[in-house]
């Protein structure tokens, strides 16, 4: 009797460890999971998909994913609230757009790359932050990390850390604010269709 | 297409960042701070001013005290890069095959090992200081003369990283200065200039030749530098060809990285400073108030619930960079 249960209780420990385990998981990594799996998916497909296959294949991957809205908002920043209802709609597009073709054409092959996430996910007030590796066979691994915000009862991405030290959106906000600060919106939204066009040739 | 075997990761991981990244760290969230003084939003409800919002703009951004000379040096950059620097960087990348150009970067790498050495001491780092020097040895001599990096190979398992003595000036507290691009050398800011131009003229001082020939810095300046451009292409792309601003970008993603690095020798890891920190207030939540009351009525804030305030809190908590936006608790 005894002997058994010292076999049985650790044996039925380990089975409801997995279980609870997979509970634990956090609500937030799930986009993560999403966007590094459609991601792997554009890069197998490389060139066999075309750049309009991957777009295709990877455009639902980042509206499903992403809060465009909120990362477009908080590109522009404050003067946002004093953008037309028109410009904002062009601009969140726009952005839309750009984010898309950014990943179609940067994720174009595969040469055994491979995601993993961070099982600790760190939460501060209404953000939480997930931690990845991008792991190459050849070159160092690369930390990646996302940060998302509850939209709708959904966990989106509102912001990606390159090398845990580089904001994207930080680095955005930067990007816009000249424009924005010498010619407004029409001039930002002018200046991204100029890139979409490039990108698209 | 962007990304080529060897660099292929870190290119995929710029390419992640869709944009922006190339090297930066956490200043740049600074203008970005002002983004979250933005308190007094009510004016909005005249949101037909919107196209022209053009509020003059002579400023420069924040640590850019130098922006309008900078803007020019990068244009000129920009120039020579166009007509010379890149194309010469990928012919020699297409012409000198890669054995010889990893050969002659691990040799430059590898004589400026000491230095790292000396920075991972003054840093009071005595185990990463070790290895250095461990690894110095190794590449030296089996490695012959540094020209094959068998210290990073997993006999020995002794990688090559960073140190420089402005990371040693950040280490001890002295801020970075303001920025500064030059032509041909890059983004840089004053600190790190200046301990680089100190730490160029310990070799040829303490060593003499042949560090202090003139062929020899041209050398090694010319071959690092094409070397540099041809790796780096990729990501140079992904980083600016998505840029509305490639002088801006370029700037915001140099000094988050610097800001990011200095952050980790001084407190250990660079999640002192949590990309958390920055409370990413919603500009359009604030909004929803105006909008409510002009159409949409209670739906907005419903469907909208991009909270507007979740930060205050985390905000008060950033001794780190990224807290410019601490003065906007007060309104």
């Amino acid at each position: 009797m005894i002997f058994s249960l010292r076999y049985v209780v650790p044996m039925v420990a380990l089975c409801s460890a997995v279980p609870l385990a997979a509970q634990a998981t956090d609500p937030a990594r799930a986009p993560v999971q999403t966007l590094n799996d459609g991601l792997l998916t554009i890069m197998k497909g490389g060139s066999a998909l075309g750049t309009q296959g991957r777009i295709a294949r990877i455009g639902p991957v980042v509206d499903q994913t992403f809060d465009i809205g909120l990362i477009t908002r908080l590109s522009v920043g404050p003067d946002w609230v004093k953008v037309a209802p028109g410009d904002q709609a062009t601009l969140v597009s726009a952005m839309r757009r750009m984010t898309v073709a950014q990943y179609a054409s940067n994720f174009s092959t595969y040469g055994g790359e491979s995601f993993s996430i961070d099982p600790r996910v760190e939460t501060r007030g209404t953000d939480k932050l997930v931690r990845t590796t991008l792991s190459a066979p050849k070159g160092d691994a690369v930390p990646i990390g996302y940060r998302l915000r509850q939209s709708g009862g959904k966990w989106k991405i509102v912001d990606v850390y390159y090398k845990n030290a580089i904001s994207q959106l930080a680095t955005r906000r930067a990007d816009f604010a000249s424009v924005f600060a010498k010619g407004g919106a029409k001039a930002l939204i002018a200046h991204l269709d100029d890139l979409a066009a490039k990108g698209g040739r | 297409m962007t990304i080529r075997s060897t660099t292929s990761a870190l290119a995929v991981a710029i390419a992640l960042l869709a944009a922006p990244v190339t090297a930066a760290p956490q200043s740049a969230p600074a203008p970005v701070a002002a983004v979250g003084q933005a308190t007094p939003p009510v004016v909005a409800l005249a949101p037909v001013t919107a196209g022209q919002a053009s509020v003059r703009h002579h400023h420069h951004a924040k640590g850019d005290s130098l922006e309008g000379f900078n803007r020019v040096m990068f244009s000129i950059h920009q120039f020579l890069d166009r007509i010379f620097l890149r194309p010469v960087s990928m012919a020699y990348k297409k012409i000198v095959p890669k054995v010889v150009r990893t050969g002659i970067r691990h040799v430059f790498s590898n004589v400026g090992e000491p230095l790292v050495f000396a920075n991972d001491l003054l840093q009071l780092k005595p185990k990463r200081a070790i290895r250095t020097l461990a690894r110095f040895g190794v590449n030296s001599t089996i490695g012959i003369g540094g020209l094959l990096d068998v210290a990073k190979t997993s006999d020995f398992n002794l990688p090559h990283h960073d140190n420089s003595f402005g990371n040693t000036l950040g280490r001890y507290g002295v801020g970075p200065g303001p920025y500064i691009f030059l032509p041909l050398v890059g983004p840089n800011t004053l600190r790190d200039f200046g301990a680089g131009v100190g730490e160029g003229s310990v070799l040829p001082l303490t060593v003499g030749t042949p560090f202090d020939r003139a062929e020899y810095q041209a050398a090694q300046a010319g071959l690092t530098g094409i070397d540099l451009r041809a790796e780096s292409d990729a990501e140079l792309k992904a980083l600016l060809g998505a840029a509305v601003d490639p002088y801006a970008t370029l700037r915001s993603a140099f000094l988050q990285d610097r800001a990011a690095t200095i952050a980790e020798l001084r407190h250990g890891t660079k999640q002192t400073s949590s990309p958390l920190d920055d409370p990413l207030n919603d500009p359009g939540a604030t909004e929803a108030v105006p909008a409510a009351s002009a159409s949409a009525g209670p739906a907005k804030p419903a469907t909208d619930d991009l909270p507007a305030d979740p930060a205050p809190p985390a905000d008060e908590k950033s001794a780190a960079p990224s807290a410019p936006a601490q003065p906007s608790p007060a309104p």
